[in-house]
Parts: structure tokens; sequence; C-alpha cells
């Protein structure tokens, strides 16, 4: 080899060192073919995420949809199971004296009155909004209402209030949108006493309105 | 059946000395009074009659006596030895041995009935023991059957001679009485004998109210779940609907003439008084205004009505017109008074007035004036109906225990039960003077 060879080599190695030894600084000047790769590279990585990013947004949004779907689902049994328990709930009563045959369900409250009165009181406005909307939810349900006194009293002027306490309810359930011809009143007086008992609680009991169902 | 006995009653009246008296036995118009004391013999058995008939005769007329009120009966075995066993119709010329029997009158008698034979004879005489005289003397005949009722016409007699009016022990009072888990309607004898049913529906039956001719029954009834008004005879049969509008049709009361009714009607949503006819046909409102109106019954001239209405704020007692017009209130004392009857005689309104928490009878002449209180200290009582002569008032009385139908002089003397059953009856509601 000769001299020149040599100063070549001594040259590349020290150059080689150089590199290897210099600290790294920011490429002034890159391979454009190397930028591009990085370009790429990010621009598909991007791409890739945005991929992601969408796939992950359509499946968060079909779980919402299959979650919303579920609880629909959820709901509507819930209404049939509802309508199945207010159905369930219907017992027959025949009464040995009087024709037809109705039914009660636990689901359409009694109301009660003051002695001698017979306004809604707002604890009662309260069970009639409730019966109201059960009775929204069977349109088909034809109801009549029970006006009924405690046994002190007169029994004919028991029966004029009793048919008081019956329209007064029909009348509020008008007001809340049920219609008229879903509604008949009847007043037992005080014929029908729920407790047969002499006390200030079985008088309470029995001034009451009752709700009888007459057609499903 | 009965109009079988009806049909072969035959009432033959065979004055012996007719009554010329002046003397007056009672004031029953006085607001108290003392009961005459009235001798009664022994009743006598003639020809083959059977000894247990004269007994009946005496036991139903004996109490005839006491429960018209007018009397203290003298029973013959409760007489001096020496009088006892006398039975039978004195001489006249016997009387003054009667006098240290204690009473003022005596009333003797004697039944003749061939077994077997259809018809019976009553004969009786009464006499004035003070005076040492024949008042009157009369004779019944009639079939067997009808024995209770031939004694009770004899009774009425009794007390028309001594007090100047009939008595009314022919006659019947229908009322309500629970049976099981219902309400039927019955009517028995002004004693209490002879107890029937009028309905047996098992339903809820209420307020029944004879029709003047005394052969049908007005009541209001659940039987189709509605409170309608019906008609029965007194079989039980022939059931006729009247009214059966939506709501009440309830509370009847007839017209003195049997054309129209008067009632409670509830189908413009509240308790109103009506008038219909009485085949229940062409309903007229008769109030009006926003209060509730109940009880309605007709005046005897068949003028007027009376009714309650809580118009000015509790039930109270008014009368109207049979037009709706000139409505007057007539109570004013207390918040709760209900129930009006009005008397045959037209003066007084017997009512139900709640005092603190127990409700009793009372009675207001028709101008609203002399209030009178007929029960206190005796349970509840309610629902008075007055006899067709208006002396005495038919009620209900819890003083017992459950209500039973009481009567009483309409002084309020002489409360007495009407029948021996248990309880839960109600709504009495009595029938005019049977033949």
């Amino acid at each position: 080899m000769g001299k020149k060879s040599l100063i070549v080599l001594i040259l590349i190695l020290c150059f080689g060192l150089f590199i290897a030894g210099c600290p790294k600084k920011t490429v002034v000047k890159e391979e454009p073919s190397f930028r591009k790769a990085e370009e790429q590279a990010v621009a598909e990585r991007e791409k890739a995420a945005k991929l992601e990013a969408e796939k992950a947004a359509r499946e968060r949004e079909l779980a919402r949809i299959r979650e919303e779907e579920v609880k629909k689902a959820k709901e509507e049994e819930a209404k049939k199971a509802k309508e199945k328990e207010f159905e369930k709930s219907l017992v027959a009563k025949r009464e040995p004296g009087i024709t037809g045959e109705v039914f009660e369900s636990k689901m359409l409250k009694d109301i009660h009155f003051d002695f001698d009165k017979y306004d809604i009181r707002s604890q009662d406005g309260e069970i009639l909004k409730e019966n109201a909307s059960l009775l929204m939810k069977h349109p088909s349900v034809k109801i009549q209402i029970e006006g009924h006194c405690d046994e002190r009293g007169t029994n004919e002027y028991n029966l004029a209030l009793g048919e008081r306490r019956a329209n007064a309810a029909k009348k509020y359930l008008i007001a809340l949108g049920l219609s008229a011809d879903r509604i008949s009143t009847i007043s037992y007086g005080e014929e029908r006493p729920a407790d047969p008992g002499h006390n200030e609680e079985a008088w309470a009991t029995n001034r009451r309105d009752h709700f009888v169902i007459l057609s499903k | 059946m009965l109009s079988y006995f009806f049909l072969l009653v035959s009432l033959l009246f065979l004055v012996f000395i007719p009554f010329v008296e002046a003397r007056v036995y009672l004031d029953i118009n006085a607001p108290t009074f003392v009961q005459i004391p009235i001798v009664l013999l022994k009743w006598k058995g003639v020809n083959k009659t059977p000894p247990a008939l004269p007994v009946k005769v005496y036991e139903i007329l004996a109490n005839d006596l006491v429960l018209s009120g007018f009397f203290k009966v003298i029973d013959y075995q409760y007489l001096p030895n020496s009088l006892q066993g006398k039975e039978g119709i004195p001489p006249i010329d016997s009387l003054r041995e009667w006098m240290s029997a204690g009473g003022e009158i005596l009333l003797a008698g004697e039944t003749s009935w061939e077994p077997g034979g259809q018809n019976l004879k009553l004969k009786f005489h009464l006499f004035d023991l003070v005076e040492q005289k024949h008042i009157v003397g009369k004779q019944y005949e009639g079939h067997h059957q009808v024995l209770r009722k031939m004694v009770h016409r004899m009774a009425d007699e009794v007390v028309l001679q001594l007090t100047g009016e009939r008595g009314v022990n022919n006659t019947k009072i229908a009322y309500v009485a629970l049976q099981g888990g219902s309400k039927e309607i019955f009517i028995a004898d002004f004693d209490g004998a002879d107890v029937k049913p009028i309905t047996q529906n098992r339903s809820i039956n209420l307020s029944p109210a004879w029709s003047p001719d005394g052969k049908r029954i007005a009541f209001t009834s659940y039987l189709r779940r509605n409170p309608d008004l019906y008609l029965i005879d007194l079989e039980g049969q022939n059931l006729q609907g009247l009214s059966s509008y939506p709501g009440l049709n309830a509370s009847p009361s007839w017209s003195p003439d049997g054309k129209k009714i008067v009632l409670m009607m509830g189908m413009e949503g509240k308790s109103d008084i009506f008038l219909i006819d009485a085949d229940g046909r062409n309903p007229k409102k008769l109030t009006t205004g926003h209060g509730n109106e109940a009880s309605p019954t007709w005046s005897p001239d068949g003028k007027q009505i009376a009714f309650v209405s809580d118009r000015a704020g509790s039930p109270q007692i008014y009368v109207m017109r049979t037009d709706g017009s000139d409505v007057r209130r007539l109570t004013f004392e207390g918040n709760y008074n209900t129930n009006p009857s009005w008397s045959p005689k037209g003066d007084r309104i017997a009512f139900c007035g709640r005092v603190e928490a127990r409700y009793d009878i009372f009675t207001v002449g028709v101008d609203g004036s002399g209030l009178q209180r007929l029960t206190s200290n005796s349970g509840n009582n309610e629902s008075p109906s007055w006899s067709p002569d208006g002396r005495y008032i038919a009620f209900s009385s819890t003083r017992y225990g459950g209500s039973k139908i009481f009567t009483m002089n309409a002084n309020g003397f002489n409360q007495r039960p009407l029948t021996s059953g248990k309880g839960g009856e109600s709504s009495p509601a009595w029938s005019r003077l049977f033949e």
C-alpha cells in the first residue's frame, strides 16, 4: 500500500471516530428519503390511530345503542309486567244480592274523608293522581266509584253524603284527564262498612271512596 | 191464601145498648195522663169451645190494652179470691161486687166456636164501675183463622169508647232487619206478632213506605247494583220497578191520595228531592241550590213536604210546598236534625236530632214552635214514624245493644220494643188502620 491510501484510511478512521465520538447534534441536513419514510411512518401511525379511534367510537356508539335497547326492552318488560301486575291484581267480587261481577285491585287505592265532609283532602288528591295514572295506562278499563260513610247518623242522609263523596272523586279524576264515560258512581251510604267496629278508627276507615272495575 | 181468609171474614156488629155516656174517661190530648185502671175478667168459652181459645183471646186482648198505654190492666188472676173464678159477662146488678177490684172500668166477654167449624163469635161488654152502668157491648163474627185480627178490632173499639178515638191494634209496622249480610224488609202486627218477610233477595233493601191503601210497599234496593225504587205487595210478590235513574232513587214517601211519590234522586250528581208519578214516570225536581237534600215526607193534607237539607251548612228540617216553592226552615237548635215524619193529625213533625254524640227523637209544631224531646239517655234513637191516628210513634233504638224497633205514645210515654227479635232492625214505617 502506498502512503496515500494509508492517509485516506487514517482519515476515514478519524472521521469514523469523530462520528462515533460526536455528541448527537440536530441533523441540519436530512436525507430526503429517510424523512419521507419518517413522515410516512408518522402518517401511517396517525392514520392507524385515527382508525382505531373511529373504531372505538363506533364500538362505543354500538354499545350505547345496545345499552339503550336493553334499557328500553327492560322498560317494556317492566311496563308489561306492571300491566300484567295490574291484571294479576284483579280479584273478582260477587255479592249474592247484587247482580253482576266487579273486580277489585289493591293497586287502586281508597281515599278517605273527614267526618260529615266530602271534599278531597290534599293527601287523597295524591292518591287520586296515582289512581289516574294507573288508569291512563289501561285505557279500556271502566271503573265505578263507591261512596261510603261511617255508621253514625241517619241512613238516608248518609246516602246523600256517599253520593257526594263518589262524585267529588269523579270530578277530580276527570280534571286529571280521564274521560267521564269511563267512570260511574254509586252511593252505599253507611250500608257497606269496611270495618265493622264501633270506634273512631273503624269510622275513619269507613268514610271512604272505594274503586271497583266494571270491565277490563 | 190470606185473601181467602179475608173473603171469609164477616164482621157482624150487634149493639146491645147504645152508648150515651158523656163522661170523659181519658183526656188523650193532655201532655201526661193517668192510666185508666181496667179490670179484665176471665174470658168465657161457650158451647163446645176448646178451653185454649178463650185463654188466647184474653192474652191478645190484655196485651193490646197494655200496649195502647192508656190502661192499667187488672188481670183477673190478681183479683180477690171471691172474684177470680168469675168469667163471662156479669149481670149489671152485680157490679157492686167489683168495687174492691180497684178498677174504674170492667171488661168481660165470651167466645164461641164449633171445632171444625169456620166461624167463631166474639162478644164483649164494657162497664163503668164508678157509676155502675153498662157502657157498650158488641159482637164480632169471623173466620177462626183471623182470630188475632178480630181481637185487635175489639181492643180498638174499647180504646174508642174510653178515649174518644179508635185504637191502632189493627195496624202493621214495616221495617228493615239484618239477615246474614243483607238487609231485608219485614212487616209485623202492632203487637209484634205475625212477622212476615216482604223481601228475601239477599241484597240491601231500605226505607219501606206504605201506599195509602195499605196494599203495597215502596222501597229502595241494590238488586241491580244501583239504589233503585221498587214496589211490592204484602205477600212479597209482584215486584215492580218504579225508578232506576243512575244515582240514588231512595227514601220514598207517598202523597195521601196515592197518586205521587216524593223521593231522593241523585241523577244530577248530588241528592235532590224529586216528585214522580206513582208509576214512576215524569220525574220533576223540587229542590234547587247546592245543598244535599234528603228524607222527604208528605203532609197529611197533601199540600206540603218536609225534608232534610244542609243548604245552610248542617242538616236541618225544612218544609216546602209540593211544587218546591215557599221553602222555610223548621229546626234551629243543634247541628244535625234529620228523618222528619209528619203527624197524621197535621200539627206536629217528629224527627231525629243529634245532641252531643247521641241521637234522639223530637217533635216540633209545624210552625216551628213547641219543640219537645221524647228520648234521652237511651242509646241512639232514629227514624220516627207516626201511627195513623197520630197518637203513637215507632222508632229504632239501640238502648238494649243492637238496633230494635220501639213504639211509644206521642208524648214519649210507654216506650217498649215491638218484636222480641235479636236486633239489627231499623227504619220503621207504620201502616194505615186496617178494617
